[in-house]
């Protein structure tokens, strides 16, 4: 592969993961503390594709040194696949599916996961680490994250969620059976481990799926309890549609 | 040995569009067709399996890099003699202790694929660097303490992953020392990576290596986003049931998922159906054979290595996930 073609690559690659990076659109992908680590990535790509450019330059200005190291004849300036010093270490045509990953971030920018996700899981509520869950912080309403309401409300039969109004954020995703469920993903690494956390809601109106809401409510017992298919059930007293939070997961 | 023609120069080269040409072509169609592709993507599996690839690359980039740059550094800075120093003369015993080396380098299987191909290009025994290869993303620190959040009150787990990991790659290692062909391997002459300097050594390696293996993660991580989507979670309870299909399962889904070392025991964590024994082989195959383990494989030893080493490294894998389960889990 030719020397220019190669800093190219190496240029939109660090301009990918540049933007991805300053735009916050990667955590759509990963987690925040990725953050420092992407950006010294790209400024890795981009300073290794720029000194490749300065080499494909010069080579540009002194086309006579361009000699075979493996007999094959090489041509100066002008291309063909056999070209530069790379073409005996096969599969130099593997590098041109780094344009991949930059095509699809500049021209699709693919978004979070989303409903799609969540309602292909089956389980729903993975057993906490703590047999018994704290008492609630104060507040009227209280905010929670989804996996720890769900948490008390399967794994604590409840007890702690008794008599109190909690305020939590997500996405609609229809139920097939009915009404929508409030849905949150939460990522150890990268959106593909992510994993779906689900709320029956009760007495809300119909939402598109993917609509981002915060809803208040009070939980109520009916959803099953120590198991991890159970799906808890709030009734809420207020929805309100919201924007995309600026980390999709939790 | 007839002496190396040099090419005349040509005065009044002919015009032939070369690759440049194609790919200026090439993005300026994409950009005018964007819209079109963005409407295309517009179907929840297509943009869920698109996030999955984006988000494996953006995860892997920076772990690559630290592979690169550390193979890069290998070849430029680190003399040969040093690994003659370090390591011990004898092979059968140089595996143990290149396997047990990996407890110290924090990084990804991404990672470990480049600085195993350096270390075998600076004259290490291909099979230390192999267990090398195989222990580093499966044994290090961050991965040990991963395992540990993710597995909250089972400690024995984290031991059990260690010693299971450690015991398949110098398993592997031995392996490798008996019954290994040098032919297997493709290490590629390096001659051309040698710069004016041992920056530009550097410089070139890391670039060349990153080039190299970043395609082939490409096509992993493709693939692991397919499997993603095409794989309906729902399957994976029925399977559970049965413990000796619970383990293979366990196994071929560590291969198909491709999830980050770092990031496995939480999924592990997540089949909360399965046995201990079932986790521990996800995460002891996980780190070491996966898609795109397989591809960065095949793409710097060659495809004859990467059809021989991992289906050989799964079942040694299992079968050091049923001793240790047997022996730490029940």
């Amino acid at each position: 592969m030719r020397r220019d073609v190669q800093a190219i690559i190496l240029l939109l690659l660090g301009g990918a993961v540049l933007r991805v990076t300053w735009s916050d659109a990667y955590l759509n992908y990963v987690r925040e503390g990725m953050r420092p680590f992407l950006f010294i990535s790209a400024g890795l790509l981009l300073a290794f594709g720029a000194m490749a450019m300065v080499d494909a330059i010069r080579q540009l200005r002194t086309p006579a040194k361009v000699v075979a190291i493996d007999g094959l004849e090489h041509d100066d300036d002008v291309d063909d696949d056999h070209d530069d010093d790379h073409d005996h270490d096969h599969g130099a045509w593997s590098s041109w599916l780094l344009l991949l990953p930059v095509l699809a971030i500049f021209l699709i920018a693919p978004p979070a996961l989303g409903a799609y996700s969540v309602a292909r899981e089956t389980t729903n509520a993975i057993p906490p680490a703590e047999a018994k869950a704290p008492p609630l912080p104060p507040g009227d309403p209280v905010e929670v994250t989804l996996s720890d309401f769900v948490g008390r409300a399967v794994w604590d039969s409840g007890l702690t969620l008794q008599d109190r109004q909690v305020r939590m954020t997500g996405f609609v995703t229809p139920n097939p059976a009915g009404g929508w469920w409030l849905a949150r993903l939460s990522i150890a690494c990268c959106a593909a481990d992510a994993i779906g956390t689900r709320i029956q809601v009760q007495g809300a109106p119909i939402l598109p799926a993917n609509t981002w809401v915060t809803v208040t409510g009070a939980w109520t017992p009916g959803g099953g309890t120590m198991s991890a298919d159970a799906i808890p059930i709030l009734v809420s007293s207020s929805v309100d549609v919201v924007p995309e939070p600026r980390n999709p997961y939790e | 040995m007839t002496e190396p023609t040099i090419p005349p120069l040509r005065t009044s080269a002919r015009y032939r569009p070369g690759a440049l040409e194609y790919l200026a072509l090439g993005l300026i169609v994409l950009v005018i067709g964007q819209r079109w592709l963005v409407d295309l993507f517009d179907i929840p599996a297509l943009q869920t399996g698109a996030t999955v690839f984006v988000a494996i690359m953006i995860q892997a980039t920076p772990f690559l890099l630290l592979g690169v740059v550390l193979s890069g550094a290998i070849a430029a800075f680190v003399p040969a003699s040093f690994w003659r120093r370090v390591l011990p003369k004898n092979n059968a015993l140089a595996v143990p202790v290149a396997g047990a080396a990996g407890a110290l380098i924090p990084g990804c299987e991404c990672a470990s694929v480049p600085v195993a191909n350096g270390l075998m290009a600076r004259g290490v025994t291909p099979a230390a660097a192999l267990a090398f290869l195989l222990s580093a993303p499966a044994i290090n620190p961050i991965v040990m303490v991963s395992t540990f959040v993710a597995f909250p009150g089972e400690p024995e787990l984290v031991l059990a992953r260690f010693v299971a990991s450690l015991l398949t790659a110098v398993v592997m290692g031995w392996l490798w020392l008996r019954f290994g062909k040098g032919e297997w391997l493709r290490i590629g002459p390096r001659t051309h990576l040698i710069g004016s300097s041992s920056f530009h050594t550097f410089r070139l390696t890391a670039t060349h290596d990153f080039l190299h293996a970043g395609g082939y993660l490409v096509i992993g991580a493709f693939a692991a986003a397919a499997i993603n989507v095409l794989v309906p979670p729902a399957v994976m309870n029925t399977v559970a049931e049965n413990p000796f299909l619970a383990i293979g399962a366990m196994a071929a889904l560590a291969i198909l998922l491709s999830i980050c070392s770092e990031a496995d025991a939480f999924i592990a964590a997540s089949f909360t159906e399965f046995s201990s024994t079932a986790k521990l082989t996800f995460m002891v195959i996980g780190p070491m054979v996966d898609l795109k383990l397989i591809s960065l494989q095949a793409g710097t030893f060659g495809r004859a290595f990467a059809v021989r080493f991992a289906p050989t490294t799964v079942a040694i894998g299992i079968a050091a996930s049923l001793i240790v389960g047997w022996v730490l889990l029940t």
